[in-house]
This record gives structure tokens, C-alpha cells and sequence, in this order.
């Protein structure tokens, strides 16, 4: 991809990369149907049960089903909604979950778009999703839709910083705000040079904050259906919803590889003796490692508080992660500068 | 005076310079202050699409995550707590508008052809270079350090002065009420408690 991306900007070049694009949006799209159809699955044996087995063989076309459901369902839009921004909140919503994907690297040669601040830029996007949040659960006029909305600005934005400043220690380690620098700077062999040990502390924060940022079990507040309806989309239906539903699932995606790139080595295998395994394979093991993770976790924790939430964010995660950036610093000066 | 040169950049010039334009304009001719917000924040887009023309890739998204992120968000925060209601159109003479679309029109006729037919020196090849993050944390841990020390006091500051501030009138509050029974129990504490982290942000 880089060599068409540095390149000079043909119309050639220009359809080349729009195609690319295009089938990385299908690759995504079939990630999130069967994402949605691993977790009903992981869920239902945790708990015993069957999960979905009734659509096509073992329930395998269970989300496609339901997706169809949601295409053809009506488009409803409240009469005293705010039309303009009902409509385009979902839109705000997906943009900036599918765009942060262009700067992930898979493996050494396959990647998209070769950011120098590739970190900052999925920082700075992923921000704008809160925006389309907060704006849909306002314009649908309806205050269990207010209420969520603003319950998830609240946590997103208490545990972006966190999430933020527990990958300074990261940054630090590998002088890159470049994702593929970061990936290569974790090489050496062993899968104790990757930053999750070196970085346990950020590591822990940074999952933490990370599955809050998600919205999901223990951190579902925004959308507890028993307390709250829904959430910021009640009064969301059809491909409006679906749109939401996705956006959700494509951060779980952006989380999880995001996770895999920082902490986990991306494509690096853990042994020199497992290095003739391409790092494509390596790269796609982690991240379905960290995507069943997330699913494990809703499956065994209960909802926190409100409060607890908040507590738990300003109070504990913020001054941790700011310990481990001075730790990290101090590390740095004794051990590898001096 | 209209020597432009069509290329990418020129394009993508004329779209983010379109963006910046319409949403300030959009910004100050909308009604509901919302929708103002949102303008305002497609604005800071525009600004960021200019920075990254201008290789100034971190200015550019450390726009977005302050501008287009945080601060939009805190204003819609703010705009949501308080009372929305439309306040009607106010009255609007002709003749006013008239003048003031004569003066506007002349200002934009004056600058535009003082910046076009003003002859700018050839500046230096920019330097900008692969690594200008690299060099922008040089620079404020070197030249610029106590600057950058200054307006980190000054936000922690101004940070635990709002909490101050947001913090007196609960406890005013309780003080009124009998303080007595404020923070003991999970029942009367909890709701006030909520408050207090809320505003803390």
C-alpha cells in the first residue's frame, strides 16, 4: 500500500486505492458478522447453553439474518427529533470507527496508511465518536436517550485519558508515535521483549480504560438496558441502529489489533525457533486472542455503579498511569541512557 | 492577479478552505446553538485537513483530539444543562443589511486584491522532514522549556480552581440541610457524592 499512497496521485492510482479501501470495508463488515455470532456462541457455552444453532449449519448465518432484519425494517424518525442531527449522528459514528483502521500494520509489508503519528491520529478520531453519541441521544428528544447519551460522554471521556497517558510508557520505550516503528521496536526474538511486560502497568490501564471506551461489561452503562431502556439509541431503528450496533463492533476490531500492535508485538513470533510461521498468522492468533478476551469478560463480570465508575477512573486508573509514565522515565535515564 | 496552478493540493485546498468558510458562516446564521457547536466543530476539521497539507501532521490531529473532540463535546455538555429554547428571529432592517453586505463585500474586495497583487519573497524549502514530532518534543524540552513548564502551571491552576469552584456549592448545600448526615450511609451521600465527580471533570 505505501508505495501507491507515496506515489504520485493518478486516476489509476486513485481507483487502486478506492478499491482497497472498498474491500477492507467488506473484510471488516464480515468480521463484525461473525464477531457478533462468536459472541453469542462463547457466551452461550459459558453459560451452558447452545448460542444460536438454528440459521444454516450451527446457527452460521444467525447475524446475517439479523442483519437483513435491520436493513428491511421500518426507518422511523420521531416527529419532534431533531431530523438534521438524528440523521447524521450514526454517520459521525461510523467515519472516524472505520477510519482509525487505516493505520493498524498488519505485518511488515501489509499496512495502509504509514502515519509518523499514527497513535495520535487513532487518539484524535476515536474522540469524534463520543461527538455523534452525545448528538443522537439528544436529537431523538427523548430522556432515556439524553440520559445515556450523556452517561457516555461522561465515561468515555473520563477514560480516554487513562487510555492516553498509559501509552506515553509505550511511546517512551520505542521513541515512535509510528505504529509499525512501535511493532518493530519489540522485536528481539522472545516474547518477553514486547512491551505487555515491560509495561504491565500500562497494560493493565490500558485494557481497563480500554473496554470502557468499548462500553462494554463491567463498563455498559450507557446502554444498561435494565436501568436505562437502551441507552442514546432507543429511539434508534432499522440501519440507523445497525449503524450504532457496528460502530461498536468496528472499535472492538480497532481495540483489539490497537492492543496487538501496542502490547502484544503485532506480527513478532514469541520464539526465534517459531520465526518461519508467517507474522500475518501471528498477528491474526494475538488478535483473536484479545477479541475472545473482551467476549470472556462480559461473559463473568457484572455491571459497577455509576459512581464506582467515576471513582474508579479519576481515582485509580488517572494517578496509576501517571506513576507509570514517571517509572518508565526514571527507567529509561538509569538503565538505558546512563 | 488569478496565476493559480491546479494540482492535488490546490484541490484539497479549495475543499477544506469550502468546509472552514461554510461552517463559520453556518456557525453565526443557525438558530439552534447546537447546531452551532457542530459547525464550529467542522471548522476545526477544516483547520486540521490545512494542517496536514501543511506537513504539520501533529499540530493537526492534536486539533482534532482538543478541538473537534474535547472542547465540542464541552460545549454541548454545557449547552445540554441549560434551557434551549429558540429565541425568535429578531427584527431586521433592510437598509442595515444592505450596509452591512456593501462593507463586507468592499472589505473582501480590498484584501483580496491586496494579498494577490502583493509580491511575496520566495520563502526558504520548508524543513518539515519525516521526524517534525521528533523535533517539536526537542524543542520544548530544550529552547522552550520554561514557557512549557509556565503553561503547565498555569493549567493545574486553573484545573483546581474549576474543582474549587464546583466543589462549594454541595457543601453549602449539606451545610444548610444539618452537615451531620452528609457522607455518612450510602443513601443521602451517594446522589451528592454523584454530583461532585461529575462537575470534578
Amino acid at each position: 500500500m505505501g508505495a501507491w499512497l507515496n506515489g504520485p496521485m493518478t486516476w489509476g492510482n486513485a481507483v487502486v486505492i478506492f478499491l482497497w479501501g472498498a474491500v477492507f470495508l467488506m473484510i471488516v463488515l464480515g468480521f463484525v458478522t461473525y464477531a457478533i455470532y462468536f459472541e453469542r456462541k462463547v457466551i452461550g457455552w459459558m453459560q451452558f447453553r447452545q448460542g444460536p444453532n438454528r440459521v444454516g449449519p450451527l446457527g452460521l448465518l444467525q447475524t446475517v439474518a439479523d442483519i437483513f432484519k435491520l436493513l428491511i425494517k421500518e426507518d422511523t424518525i420521531p416527529r419532534k427529533a431533531d431530523r438534521l442531527l438524528f440523521m447524521l449522528a450514526p454517520v459521525l459514528a461510523y467515519v472516524p470507527a472505520f477510519s482509525v483502521l487505516a493505520v493498524i500494520p498488519y505485518t511488515q509489508k501489509l499496512y495502509f496508511a504509514d502515519l509518523n503519528v499514527g497513535l495520535l491520529y487513532y487518539v484524535a478520531l476515536s474522540g469524534i465518536s463520543t461527538l455523534a453519541i452525545v448528538l443522537g441521544g439528544w436529537a431523538s428528544n427523548n430522556k432515556y436517550a439524553l440520559l445515556g447519551g450523556m452517561r457516555s460522554a461522561a465515561q468515555m471521556i473520563s477514560y480516554e485519558v487513562p487510555l492516553v497517558i498509559s501509552v506515553v510508557g509505550v511511546i517512551l520505550l520505542s521513541g515512535s508515535l509510528n505504529l509499525r516503528d512501535i511493532v518493530e521496536a519489540q522485536s528481539g526474538g522472545w516474547f518477553w521483549n514486547w512491551n505487555f511486560l515491560p509495561q504491565i502497568i500500562g497494560f493493565a490501564v490500558f485494557i481497563i480504560a480500554a473496554v470502557s471506551e468499548l462500553n462494554r461489561t463491567p463498563f455498559d452503562l450507557p446502554e444498561a438496558e435494565s436501568e436505562l431502556v437502551a441507552g442514546y439509541h432507543v429511539e434508534y431503528s432499522g440501519f440507523r441502529f445497525a449503524f450504532f450496533m457496528l460502530t461498536e463492533y468496528v472499535y472492538v476490531y480497532a481495540i483489539a489489533a490497537l492492543t496487538t500492535v501496542l502490547f502484544l508485538g503485532g506480527w513478532q513470533a514469541p520464539a526465534p525457533f517459531l520465526e518461519f510461521v508467517p507474522g500475518i498468522l501471528w498477528f491474526l492468533l494475538k488478535f483473536v486472542f484479545v477479541v475472545f478476551f473482551l467476549f470472556w469478560i462480559r461473559a463473568t463480570f457484572p455491571r459497577i455503579r455509576v459512581d464506582q465508575l467515576m471513582g474508579l477512573g479519576w481515582k485509580v486508573l488517572l494517578p496509576v498511569s501517571l506513576l507509570n509514565v514517571f517509572l518508565t522515565a526514571v527507567y529509561i535515564e538509569l538503565f538505558i541512557k546512563g | 492577479m488569478f496565476n493559480i496552478e491546479f494540482n492535488g493540493e490546490f484541490a484539497a485546498f479549495f475543499i477544506f478552505s469550502t468546509i472552514i468558510v461554510c461552517g463559520a458562516v453556518l456557525m453565526i446564521s443557525l438558530q439552534k446553538v447546537v447546531h452551532m457547536v457542530i459547525s464550529m466543530a467542522g471548522v476545526f476539521l477544516g483547520l486540521a485537513g490545512m494542517f496536514v497539507l501543511l506537513e504539520a501532521e501533529f499540530v493537526a490531529f492534536v486539533q482534532v483530539l482538543i478541538y473537534a473532540g474535547a472542547v465540542s463535546i464541552l460545549m454541548i455538555f454545557g449547552i445540554m444543562m441549560t434551557n434551549h429554547q429558540d429565541a425568535g428571529g429578531e427584527k431586521v432592517l433592510p437598509l442595515h443589511e444592505g450596509l452591512a453586505a456593501i462593507g463586507a463585500l468592499a472589505l473582501f474586495g480590498l484584501l483580496f486584491y491586496a494579498i494577490r497583487t502583493t509580491d511575496f519573497p520566495d520563502p526558504l524549502p520548508f524543513q518539515g522532514g519525516e521526524e517534525n514530532t521528533m523535533k517539536i518534543g526537542q524543542l520544548l524540552y530544550t529552547g522552550y522549556i520554561v514557557p512549557f513548564e509556565l503553561l503547565s502551571i498555569l493549567l493545574t491552576v486553573a484545573f483546581i480552581g474549576s474543582i474549587a469552584i464546583a466543589r462549594r456549592l454541595p457543601e453549602k448545600i449539606n451545610g444548610a440541610s444539618g452537615g451531620d448526615n452528609a457522607g455518612i450511609g450510602g443513601g443521602p451521600a451517594g446522589p451528592t457524592a454523584q454530583l461532585q465527580t461529575k462537575e470534578a471533570e
